[in-house]
């Protein structure tokens, strides 16, 4: 097995020794990483943190495995508890720059209650939602995020719920930075998320993902490429929209954009703990 | 100039304003980067990798524009591009 | 240092301020919620960082959190708080990480009688995560020895990097005794031990001579990967039979061959003792009149009482009861620490004396059960 040395210009913050990574071909997360690692670099080089200060949590599911991948202190940490695990981080060291990775089911699932209150809390901490709506890791079960009517391994006669609205909630509980991005539209994964890094209070981007080997064999669409343009269809890219446009539906699409950017003081100001 | 060069780790192709450096072992031939680059630059190899993959060729180089769609949309950080001359 | 008449409960979060906790993650939970309400008050006047989180689960999570951004870290809960609590310590064990655990137990299953006593939970507190793996519990019978075991507590678990948990009972959470509270300079603290390599060196799960890895903490520059898969000494993931192994068996041997730190116990009366009391925690003071009182009487009874149930000390407890003729365990519950003190003293009459009793059982109801071995 060829193990590369320092390539590629983003291999600085990556593990190269763990490379290639698990993920399937043509799999969302990777673009994720790749994006969210160009606006850690920058927000470096502005001298907003330092590498050293960078924590990243991860807790279970394809997404959560971004940590193993990343030349950081980084977090493996359990199902749906990556954001109370970070709130621990932040709050026994201020100085620490923390973020949270994971999947739909993670964070709004299992993670849900947690999601809720740090987002109420304000809670210094930028969390990146990567939903491909569905289980993916363990096989293609029902997500909080799957459309409705869908097939998944465990609502096999179609979907018979709503999903969740992520964007929508975490915005009501007056989040400081709230934004939908899309595997398909990098470059705003990158501008988003550069955004949520300098900001303080609670930070969320949620980043629609394409899951060829789960999600797309569900829906007929095994090949990666035509995922990624089933996808880029339904994508609409709006800089502020409203709430109201932040519906979530994959028959009438998805709406890309800052959805709420506020300047609140976050949990560590409000509380006298800014350091 | 060779518009394209290989070693173990790297299939490099250069025009006289950018270059495009395919990193063969991470490719997982998804073929994002052939169908989203705007001017056809790639096409899909023929020689696998060390684990089975064909890695892309940047065959048609002198089209490329420098956009870098390759780059962002490459989930496996196999492929990058260079400005020849800084 | 300064005496101070306050219940095990305060004296538990006095003995973590002076241990120099400086985060405590919690929930209210009857009989334990004046840990969080005190330490909220206080804690902060020591620089520390107290939150009430949304459950038990969060408060454990962000323990474990915030020992690897290198604080000293603390949850505090009661029986069915430590129910939820159980997953998140299988992660801290297999991360290694340092924290304490206050487990105030109440009387169950389920939500019981939540003002009332009991040590039912006894295996729970021992077995209840998964995997396999050693925990120390250290086991006060009075409000002083809840301040003094915190200390140890803490100590340990930064020297093995291991979950410890203090176990109390809603009986002595809420009585008021004299504690001499000692302060920091006056009490020997120890802390997890730091890397002497520089980060490219540094494996953050290579054991030192004792069995227990350095531990770099974030922000330290050293790039460490906390990792709840089974890992090998860089934290990858490995799914090997011979990692595994060697995680598996290391993670019991670090607390096992260092159980001399942990292990503790009193002995009152046991010489020439016909008859050894094995009791632990509040129970143990009932049975300690019930011993002095036998003792008026001619009859030669002695009490054992261990302050650490996990590991279990055989080495003390068989030199203890082997003059004894009968041992009997006396227990506020089925009949549990029995099967342990059977186990070890098999070649001997080992009598269960188990009594449910939502406070603590009285020596009469004690002498009631045993007069007819006696």
């Amino acid at each position: 097995m060829v193990v590369s040395k320092q390539v590629h210009p983003l291999d600085k913050y990556v593990r190269v020794d763990r490379l290639p990574h698990l993920w399937c071909p043509g799999c969302g997360i990777g673009i994720v990483m790749s994006a969210m690692l160009r606006a850690i670099g920058r927000r470096i080089g502005e001298g907003v943190f330092k590498e050293e200060d960078i924590v990243v949590v991860g807790g279970i599911g394809c997404t959560a495995r971004m940590p193993l991948y990343l030349n950081f202190d980084t977090v493996h940490a359990i199902h749906g508890r990556a954001v109370p695990f970070a709130v621990g981080v932040k709050l026994a060291n201020p100085k620490l720059k923390v973020i949270v990775v994971g999947g739909d089911g993670d964070i709004a699932g299992i993670g849900g209650n947690h999601l809720m209150h740090a987002a109420r809390r304000n809670m210094d901490i930028t969390v990146i939602m990567v939903n491909n709506m569905v289980y993916a890791m363990t096989g293609g079960q029902l997500a909080p995020t799957t459309p409705t009517g869908l097939y998944t391994t465990t609502t096999p006669r179609g979907n018979p719920e709503k999903p969740i609205n992520v964007v929508k909630l975490v915005a009501s509980l007056g989040a400081n930075y709230v934004a939908r991005a899309s595997v398909t539209h990098p470059a705003l994964i990158e501008t988003y998320v550069y955004r949520a890094l300098g900001k303080e209070g609670f930070t969320f981007v949620e980043v629609l993902s394409t899951c060829p080997e789960v999600f797309g064999r569900h829906i007929g669409i095994k090949d990666a490429a035509q995922l990624f343009m089933e996808l880029r269809e339904k994508v609409k890219v709006k800089a502020k929209p409203s709430l109201n446009e932040s519906y979530y539906d994959w028959e009438s699409g998805f709406v890309i954009g800052e959805y709420v950017d506020k300047d609140d003081p976050g949990y560590l100001r409000m509380f006298g703990l800014l350091r | 100039m060779p518009a394209l060069q290989e070693n173990a780790e790297t299939v490099t192709a250069s025009s006289g304003k950018f270059k495009v450096i395919i990193i063969k072992n991470r490719c997982k031939e998804c073929q994002l980067c052939v169908t989203l680059c705007p001017t056809k630059v790639l096409v899909r190899g023929s020689n696998p990798n060390a684990r089975g993959f064909r890695y892309p060729i940047p065959k048609f180089i002198e089209k490329c524009i420098g956009c870098r769609t390759c780059e962002w949309c490459c989930p496996d950080l196999a492929i990058f591009v260079e400005v020849v001359g800084g | 240092m300064r005496a101070e008449y306050v219940t095990s409960n305060i004296a538990i979060a006095e003995g973590a301020m002076a241990s120099g906790l400086k985060f405590f993650a919690g929930y209210p939970i009857t009989p334990t919620s004046d840990i969080l309400e005190y330490l909220a008050e206080e804690l902060p006047k020591r620089g520390g960082v107290v939150i009430q989180l949304e459950d038990e689960i969060a408060s454990i999570n962000a323990v474990i959190g915030a020992s690897w951004a290198g604080a000293k870290a603390m949850t505090a809960t009661s029986s069915p708080g430590y129910s939820l609590m159980v997953e998140a310590l299988s992660f801290a064990i297999i991360t290694e990480t340092p924290l304490v655990v206050v487990y105030v137990m109440r009387a169950g299953p389920s939500t019981g009688v939540p003002t009332r006593s009991c040590q039912y939970d006894v295996f729970q507190v021992r077995y209840g995560s998964h995997g396999n793996y050693e925990l120390p519990v250290l086991v006060p019978w009075s409000a002083q020895e809840a301040f003094d075991l915190t200390v140890k507590a803490f100590n340990v678990s930064e020297m093995l990097r291991v979950p410890t948990v203090i176990l109390s009972d809603a009986m002595l959470a809420h009585t008021w005794e004299k504690v001499i509270i000692r302060n920091p300079g006056e009490l020997k603290i120890i802390s997890r031990r730091k890397p002497e390599v520089p980060p490219q060196e540094y494996m953050p799960f290579k054991p030192g001579e004792d069995l227990v890895p350095p531990m770099a903490c974030f922000g330290d520059g050293y790039k460490v990967m906390v990792e709840s898969l089974t890992h090998d000494e860089r934290g990858y993931y490995s799914p090997t039979t011979e990692v595994q192994e060697r995680m598996i068996r290391r993670l019991v041997e670090k607390v096992r061959r260092n159980s001399h730190l942990i292990i503790d116990y009193e002995t009152y009366f046991t010489s020439s003792a016909e008859y050894i009391f094995f009791a632990y925690g509040s129970t143990a003071r009932s049975v300690y009149a019930l011993v002095k009182e036998l003792r008026r009487e001619g009859i030669r009874a002695g009490l054992y009482r261990p302050k650490a149930l996990w590991p279990f000390d055989e080495g003390g407890l068989k030199k203890i009861a082997s003059e004894a003729k009968r041992v009997f365990v006396v227990e506020n519950n089925v009949g549990l620490m029995y099967k342990e003190v059977a186990q070890v003293l098999r070649d001997k009459e080992v009598i269960s004396v188990g009594i449910i009793d939502l406070d603590v059982p009285s020596p009469d109801r004690i002498k009631e059960v045993i007069s007819e071995w006696l």
